[in-house]
């Protein structure tokens, strides 16, 4: 087959509509009589209610109805757990709280009005009388005993203990030449995607039917969550994703506001419009990727890695984001924690308690971005101890390209470039040159940093990569359909969602090449659920290879009907006729041949075989193996001794995620994800003082990365397809903010190294102010 | 709220070319105005304090971000959104670089990005790069990591947009 699409540089369909201010976002969805839900939310972090008063409220003109927790209280409550997992409690959460809040932010009850301004004019009027209650916002604190509790009902704030052991790595440490440890903190995040959540339900009494449009990355799992809820029919609930304004992993949850919206227009007999402004996004929806680690790593006097253990403690809040977890962070940490170093001893812990802040919910890169700091920048040091270069360290203990390799953790890997990309890496950033650079200028009292930051990273979250990281036990249907219309055109459906990753070109390219038909003859549909066949949606770097290898499936069964109605129109046999560059022709003979359009043609109106299904339309799934890419992280930052600043002089990522669909698209993530790294490193912090109190409600605490805080991300490609998935296809969305943050981290432990504060790097973020901290700290103990 | 906060107030101004006049409470932000009582929403809302950028809009010709102007402060005013920038059926040069050079993802910054990218070239029809990181730095994008737009914005240059 001719390969004409995948793999170029495509340029993108879904543009021009968002290029010319046309396409509809949540907030742009505006049925007739709709009204406008406003929340009123905790401004402590743990506290009783004592008494609600919404009288005045209720009595302000143009409000519909204002409610609290007594008025959801016949409403199933969201239960959360890991079934397979029985060192996991089971938490639940009412839609509205009827005893306390437990976190800023906490919605305690919602206001309907005419509009949102006249909503907001209400929750003023809300009178509530607070019991505040003892906090605890660190998560090695709500462990201890005596800790206030979170949820009184579970005993204690521990959700999940769990242990794993591979080989004998007591033994080995005990035996090691040399022991390295490192106890780091990975701040709190967040996905703050620009466009924030919003919900809009439309609940028609009379059917008994609900249309309910939220900015999901997952339609199908939100109205079967939804309809479990409500207890009605799936049929009787249509879920609408209109575009996104990115996900980033924030919007695989579902919130407690997707419920409760169309409960409003239930209860009001109207649509009801709830959308997110920026404090409730920054301290009321997730924050992510908080884990508290110690790491060791045994080595030989060569530095050959003999053994590993991890604890991770993550930060898991105040509620189990839905229906993940709070373990999304912690174990999948945990059980990447050999990343592709050949290490078969092993051992690790994870817990993930409660406290008094914001639920900690998925972010792009997981708990893999905190392992990977945790983990690398202790390789860095054990590279120092040992006086070995730290790449040269990472060269000695990786698994060999190109050969599948099991870990310790139990991921088979399916082939990578891991020692390739790293090598790669360092030619096109002259590390040798790089290094004598930051020799000359440490001599003149200036701070180069390098770090490099080497990762493999999971493609296409599906049964068998959930199992690997620690979720096991869980079948994925992920399906998608092709049809060819009588004139030749074609049309996917599938129930992944575009966040911004452009699967209404990807996808087409993928079906443009399997069907070999023109790119602009293929339309993808996605995002409603009453039109596109089942699939849980898009997250965990999976569309590519989970949808992209229906897809492949679908057309191949659409092409082999094609083929036999070719051949029945060219009198040839099946086995004698190809499909070549729109063509069906007999083999050998290219003068005979039919035009596909000819072939759908004959699908519909005739002639065909009597004795074939001429319905050219397809609906498969695929839960594809364990497959992974591959990606090395340069930065190359300077630190100003004096001010505390970092300026990035160079962000660069060789990355391998197998077959490329569109070149354009992959950079775009990459750089993207880069830029989410520099943020999580430099400049975003979710910080709360010891009430509880959220200290970053607004953008102008919470620094976004700006066109001015990093240089364009260079990014080289490295191609291994996957010898075990359709199409070669590995995954790739989140990588850079896998490997991202630790290459930063590194690099400015790197420059911090002739200062004496290379090894006090403990936390991030590493703004200005705590890289002045570590500098002082330094020069005081001399 | 008193009856004075809430009265409605007469607001003309220009927009894309049109003269509007709106009965708004002097409450209402020019973001909702243009949304709400105009239809136009190509603006997007992204953090209501001004940081993000997604609300830019031109008011006679400068960039501002609409979410923090009132609607009773533009009147008098000619006010440009995206749904004003090229014509018909063709995507504006701008437009078209942005397309080209993969400078947006998700697209919700992307009508604020165009808007200010405009401003800028007319601004400075040949800016280095230094000067187009400088010009945008309060138009917040999370998805691209900004090679991308710097890339639009330097074909936009190219193909003359500022001049």
């Amino acid at each position: 087959m001719t390969t004409r699409y995948v793999g170029a540089p495509v340029l993108r369909v879904e543009d021009p509509a968002f290029l010319r201010g046309r396409a509809a976002f949540i907030d742009d969805i505006a049925p007739p009589r709709c009204l406008h839900a406003a929340f009123l939310r905790s401004p402590h972090a743990h506290a009783r209610i004592v008494r609600i008063d919404t009288a005045a409220a209720a009595a302000l003109p143009g409000v519909h109805a204002v409610l609290t927790g007594e008025d959801f209280c016949d409403e199933l409550p969201f239960t959360t757990t890991i079934a397979t997992r029985p060192e996991c409690k089971t938490g639940t959460r009412r839609l509205l709280p009827l005893d306390k809040a437990r976190h800023v932010g906490d919605p305690i009850a919602v206001v309907v009005a005419d509009s949102r301004y006249v909503a907001e004019d209400a929750l003023d009027l809300i009178v509530v009388e607070w019991q505040l209650l003892p906090v605890v916002t660190d998560p090695e604190a709500a462990l201890l005993a005596g800790a206030p509790l979170i949820h009184e009902e579970l005993g204690s704030n521990d959700f999940a203990h769990i242990t794993f052991t591979a080989g004998d790595p007591d033994g080995v440490f005990a035996r090691a030449p040399r022991t390295f440890s490192k106890r780091f903190h990975f701040g709190r995040t967040h996905a703050a995607p620009l466009e924030g959540r919003g919900v809009v339900a439309d609940w028609d009494a009379t059917t008994g039917k609900a249309t309910v449009w939220t900015s999901t990355q997952m339609p199908h799992l939100v109205r079967g969550m939804l309809a479990g809820q409500f207890g009605m029919p799936e049929t009787s609930l249509r879920v609408i994703c209109p575009a996104v304004g990115g996900g980033f992993g924030l919007k695989v949850q579902l919130f407690v506001e997707e419920a409760i919206v169309p409960l409003l227009s239930r209860r009001l007999g109207r649509p009801v419009k709830w959308i997110e402004d920026r404090s409730e996004a920054l301290g009321a929806s997730g924050h992510s990727k908080e884990v508290v680690m110690d790491i060791d790593l045994a080595t030989d006097d060569e530095g050959r890695f003999l053994a590993l253990r991890g604890r991770y403690v993550g930060d898991g809040g105040a509620y189990l984001a839905h229906p993940w977890t709070s373990l999304i962070d912690p174990l999948c940490a945990a059980s990447f924690l050999p990343s592709f170093y050949d290490v078969q001893d092993l051992a690790y812990e994870v817990r993930t308690p409660f406290t008094n802040k914001c639920p900690s919910v998925a972010y792009r890169g997981v708990g893999w971005t905190p392992g990977q700091a945790a983990r690398e920048i202790l390789i860095d040091e054990a590279a120092r101890a040992l006086d070995i270069d730290p790449v040269e360290l990472r060269l000695r203990n990786a698994v060999p390209d190109g050969i599948p390799y099991r870990s310790a953790t139990g991921a088979s890997y399916d082939g990578g470039s891991f020692q390739g990309a790293i090598r790669r890496a360092l030619e096109l950033v002259d590390y040798d040159g790089l290094r004598e650079r930051q020799a000359t200028l440490r001599a003149e009292g200036r701070y180069l940093g390098i770090g490099v930051s080497p990762f493999v990273e999971q493609g296409g979250w599906a049964a068998r990569i959930a199992a690997v990281n620690g979720f096991p036990g869980f079948a994925y249907l992920d399906s998608a359909s092709v049809s060819m219309e009588p004139d030749g055109t074609v049309t996917v459906a599938g129930g992944f969602q575009s966040n911004g990753q452009g699967h209404e070109t990807t996808m087409a390219q993928v079906v443009a090449d399997a069907l070999q038909v023109p790119f602009e003859s293929v339309r993808v549909l996605q995002g409603d659920t009453d039109t596109v066949p089942y699939a849980t949606g898009s997250y965990g770097s999976r569309t590519a290879v989970v949808a992209g290898g229906a897809l492949l499936r679908a057309s191949g069964d659409v092409r082999a009907k094609l083929l036999r109605l070719g051949a029945h129109l060219l009198e040839a046999s099946p086995d004698d006729v190809e499909l070549v560059d729109g063509l069906i022709r007999v083999a050998g003979t290219p003068s005979r041949s039919v035009t596909i359009k000819q072939a759908a043609a004959a699908a519909y109106w005739g002639p065909r075989p009597d004795d074939l299904d001429p319905a050219l339309s397809a609906t498969r799934s695929y839960d594809p193996p364990e497959t992974f890419s591959n990606a090395c992280v340069v930065a190359v930052v300077e630190v100003d001794a004096r001010t505390g600043q970092v300026a990035i002089e160079r962000l660069l990522v060789v990355e391998d995620c197998g077959t490329i669909v569109n070149p354009l698209i992959v950079d775009g993530q990459v750089s993207g994800a880069i830029a989410q790294a520099v943020g999580a490193v430099l400049l975003e912090g979710l910080p709360y003082d010891e009430h509880g109190q959220f200290r970053a409600a607004t953008l102008a605490d919470f620094l976004f990365p700006k066109t001015t805080d990093l240089p364009s991300v260079e990014v080289d490609h490295l191609e291994t397809p996957s010898p075990v998935t359709e199409g070669g296809f590995k995954g790739m969305g989140e990588g850079g903010l896998i490997g991202g943050p630790s290459a930063l981290v590194n690099a400015i432990a790197d420059a911090l190294v002739p200062l004496g504060a290379g090894a006090s790097v403990v936390r991030t973020p590493l703004r200005p102010c705590d890289i002045l901290e570590l500098i002082d700290a330094a020069r005081a103990a001399v | 709220m008193s009856d004075q906060d809430t009265a409605l107030h007469r607001v003309t101004l220009t927009v894309n070319g049109t003269s509007r006049t709106l009965d708004i409470e002097p409450r209402t932000l020019l973001v909702h105005a243009l949304r709400n009582e105009l239809s136009l929403t190509g603006t997007k809302i992204g953090c209501d304090t001004s940081q993000c950028g997604a609300c830019t809009v031109l008011i006679d010709g400068r960039s501002f971000k609409s979410c923090t102007v009132l609607a009773v402060q533009a009147d008098g005013t000619s006010v440009t959104t995206i749904e004003g920038v090229g014509s018909g059926r063709e995507l504006a040069a701008v437009q078209e670089a942005f397309k080209q050079h993969h400078g947006l993802q998700c697209g919700y910054c992307t009508p604020g990005m165009v808007l200010a990218t405009v401003e800028l070239l007319n601004q400075n029809a040949n800016p280095d790069e230094a000067a187009i990181r400088h010009g945008l730095a309060g138009n917040v994008c999370r998805c691209t990591g900004y090679s991308g737009i710097v890339d639009s914005v330097k074909a936009a240059a190219a193909a003359g947009v500022g001049k």
